[in-house]
């Protein structure tokens, strides 16, 4: 059992809009872990993606992933990668 | 007699249904039970899963079918509600709710979405915001169903013989979702005869009726009804002498298109001589053939919103370069006229749906979108410039108002013209500019506009809309929106006058050009080429085939020398009265105001 937290911008140039949080919020859903995304102080789960577009991250937000649980280490490494993945498409 | 089985509403597409009423409610629905008792949560939240399994498979369903019928980037409007309502999370906060407070699974599902709304529509995100639309969307559906009320009744009555279509509105996003070539006719209590839907309709060939007010609540699903495309009526319970009228009437009407059908491939020429090319507008791609088999001399109008409609990002200039080429190469000999982005409005893209304006149709849309966004602007016209070595391909930019808007449109040509022959894009080193007059203050500027430009072309929907301060869209204006508004026929012929003295062509491309009286008073002023709704060409072909010119331009002179609408429309179904019969073409468009005897009774 771990808490693992770590901190990213949001590269998109779109913002966490729905097809990218939909694309996260799948990820999340893989692992058994608690995780929860925060933004200015604002945490929702981040399996939810009603959640995650309620966060309304823009382009160039910091997003804050925290996990809970056996898989913690490598949810927050998958969710991490799924948005600098976003990052390499914006810069395409 | 009829009495109460009879519903006025403005015709905006003819032809005559007979079918049965399938009511769409697209509204969410009074939740009265509150509470259950312990026992019964269990099963209430059994309930919960149970509808919203139902509307997720609908959703699939209709994504689906979507997918196939208008392609994948039309389908994706499905995707919100979708992904909504496949979050367990959310589904777990409303089986919280009921557990815990003993709740209906409806009233639980209404607070939780009500209370997601109220958070989504204060953000200062624009994107957010405009889920909402998702959410409301998600929310009738769930609701309906666990009141038992289906929203997607179509979808449930697909046995239905058919079915004839009634929603409250009939928005792009709803008819899309419709299936269009299944269904007999369209009904709606919101919309005029110049709204999406009905443009749409006309082009489907599928009878219309809007502005049905209060017509929802008097019609029950599966009955019996007449629907009168032409007159704008909905007969409800018809009795056999009014089926037979209606088959009659009907009868009649189609022996008219077979008349039309033997039309074409004949010249559109006046009986004294008189040429007038008849152009085709194009709404969606699926239209092309129609407007080919039709025997349309080129575009006048294509519309470019739909490759936007339903989509989350900006088209890019390879798609929209294959289409313009692909819609080139069907008319080698003829001009292709592809209007800019007209954005703004009734229209907006997903990508860039800007705050709301409290006066779209005098905010920010069409040019002036496309100049303070040259990005946008600039892609579509490298598209068109690498197009334009397969073809006639012309540019015409909507809404004007200055000249300066032609001049920067023209140094934006220049500019990527320079840019695509640098990067070594084979494209052509110009394109043809024109001009839509559908503001007064273009009409009153056409003489400069006409010297900057290549032609003009009349889009008289918004130039009626401007001039007479009368919202095109509002059902209980309908009968103030006319074209034969005497100020309205001054400024068509003021155009027409200076696009003879400045030698550009100057067409009509709005809907006015479709309908047989307007079209006769536009030839009587002086205009040769027309642009119509494809399945209009027939019709427009015939009757130029039977009138003359002079008589049409005595009309014209006789409407203008009068001065109020109906004595203007009155001179002009008189004049169109020698020589066609006017109960046959479709006077069900004339003003409502308009004296019926007068008009029906010339034959």
């Amino acid at each position: 059992m771990a808490v693992v937290e770590q901190s990213v911008t949001v590269a998109n140039k779109l913002g966490m809009h729905l097809r990218p949080a939909a694309e996260f919020v799948k990820v999340a859903g893989r692992f058994s872990s608690e995780i929860t995304v925060g933004k200015d102080g604002q945490w929702v789960n981040a399996k939810s993606i009603m959640g995650v577009v309620t966060l309304a991250a823009e382009h160039g937000s910091t997003l804050t992933i925290r996990a809970d649980g056996d898989d913690a280490e490598e949810a927050v490494a998958a969710l991490l990668e799924c948005l600098i993945k976003k990052r390499k498409e914006a810069d395409a | 007699m009829s009495g109460d089985r009879l519903l006025r509403g403005v015709g905006v597409s003819p032809g005559i249904a007979i079918g049965q009423a399938v009511v769409i409610r697209w509204d969410l629905p009074e939740v009265t039970r509150g509470a259950v008792a312990a026992s019964e949560v269990e099963a209430e939240i059994r309930r919960l899963h149970a509808a919203v399994a139902t509307v997720q498979t609908l959703l699939e369903k209709l994504r689906h079918r979507t997918a196939e019928r208008a392609g994948p980037e039309e389908a994706k409007i499905f995707d919100a509600q979708i992904l909504m309502v496949e979050d367990p999370d959310f589904l777990r906060e409303v089986e919280t709710l009921i557990r815990e407070n003993q709740l209906t699974a409806e009233r639980a599902f209404e607070f939780k979405t009500l209370e997601m709304r109220a958070l989504w529509s204060q953000s200062t995100s624009p994107r957010l915001r405009q889920r909402v639309v998702d959410l409301v969307g998600l929310q009738v559906r769930v609701l309906n169903q666990l009141v038992g009320r289906a929203v997607e009744s179509l979808l449930h009555h697909e046995a239905r013989r058919r079915p004839i279509v009634f929603t409250r509105e009939l928005s792009p996003g709803v008819t899309v979702q419709l299936e269009m070539e299944h269904v007999a006719a369209f009904a709606s209590e919101e919309g005029t005869r110049i709204s999406h839907a009905a443009i749409l309709a006309r082009s489907l060939g599928i009878p219309c009726v809007m502005g049905l007010v209060g017509g929802l609540d008097r019609i029950r699903n599966g009955a019996e009804v007449i629907l009168d495309g032409g007159r704008g009526t909905v007969l409800i319970d018809p009795t056999p002498a009014e089926l037979a009228e209606a088959a009659e009437r009907e009868q009649r009407r189609q022996a008219l298109v077979r008349e039309l059908e033997a039309t074409v491939g004949q010249p559109a020429k006046t009986t004294d001589g008189t040429t007038v090319a008849l152009r085709g507008n194009l709404d969606l791609p699926d239209e092309l053939d129609g407007v080919v088999e039709h025997g349309a001399e080129g575009i006048g109008l294509l519309r470019t919103e739909f490759l936007i409609l339903g989509r989350t990002e900006m088209p890019g200039e390879e798609e929209q370069a294959r289409f313009f080429t692909r819609v080139a190469q069907r008319f080698a000999h003829h001009p292709v006229v592809v209007r800019s982005y007209d954005l703004g409005g009734d229209k907006f893209p997903a990508a860039f749906r800007p705050v709301p304006e409290p006066n779209p149709f005098l905010g920010w849309r069409a040019i002036r979108v496309c100049l303070d966004r040259p990005e946008i602007f600039r892609t579509q016209i490298r598209a068109l410039l690498r197009a334009r070595r397969h073809g006639d391909i012309q540019l015409m930019l909507p809404l004007v108002t200055g000249v300066e808007e032609v001049e920067r449109t023209r140094e934006l040509v220049a500019e990527e013209a320079a840019a695509l022959r640098r990067a070594g894009i084979p494209a052509a080193p110009d394109v043809p500019i024109g001009v839509m007059i559908e503001t007064p203050a273009a009409a009153m500027i056409a003489e400069e506009l006409a010297a900057r430009s290549d032609f003009l072309s009349v889009g008289t929907n918004d130039l009626t809309q401007y001039t007479l301060a009368v919202d095109r869209g509002n059902a209980r204006l309908a009968g103030r929106f006319t074209s034969f508004h005497p100020a309205v026929l001054r400024l068509l012929k003021q155009i027409v006058d200076v696009g003879r003295r400045a030698d550009v062509v100057t067409s009509v491309c709005g809907e006015m050009a479709s309908e047989p009286v307007a079209a006769f008073l536009l030839i009587g002023l002086g205009y040769r080429v027309l642009s119509v709704a494809p399945p209009a060409l027939p019709l427009m072909r015939w009757l130029v085939r039977q009138i003359a010119q002079d008589g049409a331009q005595q009309a014209a002179h006789d409407a203008l020398a009068v001065s109020s609408t109906a004595e203007a429309t009155r001179a002009l179904a008189v004049g169109l009265a020698r020589y066609v019969d006017l109960d046959l073409v479709d006077v069900g468009r004339l003003p409502a105001d308009a004296p019926e005897a007068t008009l029906n009774r010339h034959a």
